[in-house]
């Protein structure tokens, strides 16, 4: 059999989707099509063997053949004074040729229609996953896929080839993302002597004290099955969360005992789930917990104030508001600071402190169609990929001539 | 092919020796005679390329602060185009230039068809406002480099037409989630208020619900990944109008939110004759092409602000403008809403839902009918004679077509 090519070969150069050195090679050395030495048929092969190395070159021809559209989306924008201004008369006023006019109108911008010949390829989760900068290669993106580590619309998609709707969300596991696209971890050997003390530790507190098999869940389905809690439960709880409130107050932001954050988020989940109503999506942020602790516990008050009148002790004191949005405030900025901190880390599968890699810059950037939180490593499909006039979103570096090339090779039937 | 015969005395073939040592890392390969293993040789293609890389291509393997680093921002040589201009220069002559064609678009707007035009104003309204922050920096005595124009944001020099568009900002998403899920505002007019498209409101307010979930989860953000992605992009910035040192300035808008698809019908070209006399519009336009084709302004995504414009050339005072808008939109969500609760009643009158331990049971009428007349439609329900299941057939895609958000 005749050996295979090289992915990246400087004989024949060709432009793959990745952030290398020899794709930006290729793009640098990117000419417009030879149009005078070749025939038709020439100059289509060669056009479509350029394009298709760059986009979806991971997909066999008969399934980009069936993929391929002849009719490629394309949007004008429109102005609404002028919309509501007109009633487009004037275009038709005239004979033949239109009004007479003494100035010149300005032309609309041409729209490259024929760089958009590979849309349909761009709703490839792999795909969307590589614009989304959160790959280095489309492969890559499609590992990721492969090896179970993208959600989307939060639900685990090992496809490569799903074809994203419009408001579809995919996501991908931050460590990961962290991993494509980080500078290249440097293998010392004390690193690996670090990271294997370290493992040969974990493993003997293993051996020492096997984690006991608790179950923290039945307690807090018990509680959450009641709707309101009883006086004395909801006194109790007030305690230990204002406690916590103390404590999370006391301590500094960025410290290295996180015990007591932790502690106080707990007990905020359990001061929630106390009682019955709240679901989980209703009081997933910070700010609706607080919303909604404050709003109950108020609420609970006014019932009570009418039947003990000669006790009209608030559940909550307006001081106790403060502290515990304070609290939360603080949770919030230690969490940050986490975050933030990029740490020096052995264990960790790139160059840390993290820091993009090499030639990423220059591949760096994220198409219309797609919106996209980096800090959850997560993108939203808006809609397909158009043209519009001056504009193509399809991420091509070809010249429009090759995609006009490349559009007609797969026109026609031969 | 036979290895080729190397003297030891000379170990590189290539006219000039300086130059090749200082653009290849890996030595020159040692003699081996007789090996079947492919020659290690240098070869000119490879040695371009190494020059390639470490000449023009050197200024590409960083970032460089405080701006984007796109091919398309470099001559052939490596030089940085804008680099090299005068810094007291450049300020001063595109201000000119972009002065007169603002002026042109204002002028224009009125006439022309299409947004184009207000699409190109959006690009100069944040050139204009990096501008503007780097004469404040420059005077903070901070030199930096100019704005980039439209060739330096190509990260693919020979592709006119595509170029790295702005993404929005951390502040700007912030500000665009409390606008709507705060303050409760709805997603027009956040669309309008921040010049970003409905769907993109849409995306950003989920996906800060999911960052703010997270924060409350402790689950770690990849900060670093996204900072660092965020100064290699080119970023439409927050500008809060409320702050005094923002006075009389206006928000960058993004992108332009009144795009009209362009519709399958209207591809073809048409020759309607039409008599001179005739007030031909637009509507009588969509009616040439197809019967059912709406004006083009229903069919922008912000119709609503049609409305207010006509409202305005009728002469209604600012007051009586806004209330109706409002009153057309109240109209418009009862209509809507009322259409949703006559489909859920119909859906309860048609279906009977019986819940059992796992899986509920739906019954719901069908009819014979649906099979069409062949009884081949897909419409059809059950298993009919002739036409058997293909979905265990070798081939048959099974790759989901859509996930339930």
């Amino acid at each position: 059999m005749r050996k295979k090519p090289r992915f990246h070969s400087l004989k024949k150069l060709k432009v793959r989707q990745d952030w290398s050195r020899w794709s930006l090679y290729s793009i640098s050395q990117l000419r417009a099509p030879n149009t005078g030495t070749k025939t038709y048929f020439q100059q289509k092969w060669t056009a479509k063997s350029d394009t298709r190395a760059y986009h979806g070159e991971q997909i066999r021809e008969k399934k980009w053949k069936r993929l391929f559209r002849r009719n490629l989306p394309a949007v004008v924008p429109m102005d609404h004074r002028y919309l509501a201004r007109y009633d487009g008369s004037e275009q038709a006023a005239g004979r033949g040729a239109g009004a007479d006019s003494s100035e010149k109108e300005r032309q609309p911008m041409q729209t490259p229609y024929m760089q958009m010949a590979y849309y349909p390829i761009e709703r490839r989760l792999d795909t969307a996953i590589f614009r989304a900068l959160f790959a280095s290669s489309v492969r890559q993106a499609r590992q990721f896929v492969v090896h179970g580590l993208v959600r989307v619309n939060g639900k685990k998609m090992p496809y490569p080839g799903y074809m994203l709707n419009p408001g579809d969300m995919f996501q991908v596991e931050p460590s990961s993302v962290m991993f494509a696209t980080g500078a290249r971890k440097e293998r010392s050997s004390t690193a690996r002597k670090i990271v294997k003390e370290k493992a040969a530790e974990r493993a003997k507190a293993r051996e020492e004290n096997p984690v006991p098999a608790h179950n923290p869940k039945e307690k807090t389905t018990t509680v959450a099955t009641r709707a309101e809690p009883t006086p004395k439960e909801l006194k109790e709880h007030m305690q230990s969360l204002m406690l916590d409130v103390e404590n999370v107050l006391a301590e500094e932001v960025g410290a290295k005992d996180k015990q007591k954050f932790r502690a106080f988020r707990q007990t905020v989940r359990k001061a929630v789930s106390l009682w019955g109503k709240a679901t989980p999506e209703t009081v997933s942020t910070l700010d609706a917990q607080f919303t909604f602790l404050k709003d109950a516990l108020n609420a609970r008050r006014a019932e009570l104030a009418p039947t003990a009148e000669e006790e009209p002790t608030p559940m909550m004191s307006p001081e106790d508001q403060k502290k515990l949005s304070d609290a939360f405030e603080k949770l919030k900025l230690e969490h940050d600071h986490i975050s933030t901190w990029n740490k020096r880390d052995a264990s960790a599968p790139y160059a840390t402190p993290w820091r993009p890699r090499d030639y990423m810059a220059a591949f760096a950037f994220i198409p219309r169609y797609l919106e996209v939180n980096q800090n959850v490593c997560a993108a939203v499909y808006l809609r397909h990929p158009v043209a519009r006039p001056g504009l193509a979103e399809v991420p091509t570096p070809f010249h429009i001539e090759t995609g006009q090339l490349a559009f007609n090779w797969y026109l026609r039937r031969r | 092919m036979p290895p080729r015969l190397r003297s030891p005395n000379f170990p590189s073939v290539s006219s000039c020796p300086s130059a090749r040592a200082q653009s290849i890392a890996q030595p020159a390969r040692t003699a081996r005679d007789f090996s079947q293993s492919s020659c290690r040789q240098v070869t000119l293609r490879r040695r371009k390329f190494y020059e390639w890389l470490n000449g023009p291509g050197r200024a590409l393997k960083q970032p460089l602060p405080g701006s984007t680093n796109y091919l398309g921002a470099y001559d052939k040589f490596g030089n940085l185009v804008r680099g090299n201009v005068a810094p007291e220069k450049t300020p001063k002559k595109p201000k000119e230039g972009e002065a007169a064609t603002k002026e042109g678009a204002e002028g224009e707007v009125a006439v022309t068809a299409e947004g184009q035009e207000s699409a190109d104003a959006l690009d100069d309204a944040l050139r204009q406002h990096e501008k503007e922050e780097q004469a404040s920096k420059k005077k903070d005595g901070v030199q930096k480099l100019p704005p980039e124009t439209a060739e330096d944001l190509r990260p693919f020099p020979l592709n006119r037409f595509f170029r790295s568009q702005p993404v929005l900002s951390e502040e700007l998403r912030e500000a665009i989630y409390q606008f709507v899920v705060k303050e409760g505002k709805t997603v027009p007019l956040a669309s309008i208020t921040f010049g970003v498209s409905n769907e993109r409101v849409g995306a950003v307010v989920r996906l800060k619900q999911v960052e703010k979930q997270w924060i409350a989860q402790g689950k770690t953000l990849a900060m670093p990944y996204s900072k660092a992605v965020l100064e290699l992009v080119p970023t439409t910035p927050y500008i809060d109008t409320s702050l005094p040192k923002n006075a009389g300035k206006r928000p960058v808008v993004h992108e332009p939110i009144n795009d009209l698809i362009v519709h399958p019908a209207t591809r073809q070209q048409l020759f309607v004759p039409v008599a001179e006399s005739r007030h031909f519009t637009r509507e009588d336009a969509g009616k040439a092409f197809d019967n059912n084709l709406l004006p083009a302004d229903e069919r922008i995504p912000h119709p609503e602000l049609v409305k207010v414009v006509r409202d305005e050339i009728a002469g209604f005072s600012n007051e009586e403008r806004r209330t109706r808008a409002e009153q057309r939109y109240r109209d418009a969500m009862e209509e809507k809403t009322a259409a949703e609760e006559a489909k859920k009643l119909h859906e309860l009158q048609t279906k009977k839902i019986v819940p059992q331990r796992r899986w509920d049971f739906v019954f719901q009428d069908v009819s014979v009918e649906d099979a069409g007349r062949d009884g081949r439609s897909h419409k059809g329900v059950g298993w009919r004679y002739g036409l058997p299941h293909q979905d265990r057939k070798k081939g048959q895609v099974k790759i989901p077509t859509q996930v339930e958000a």
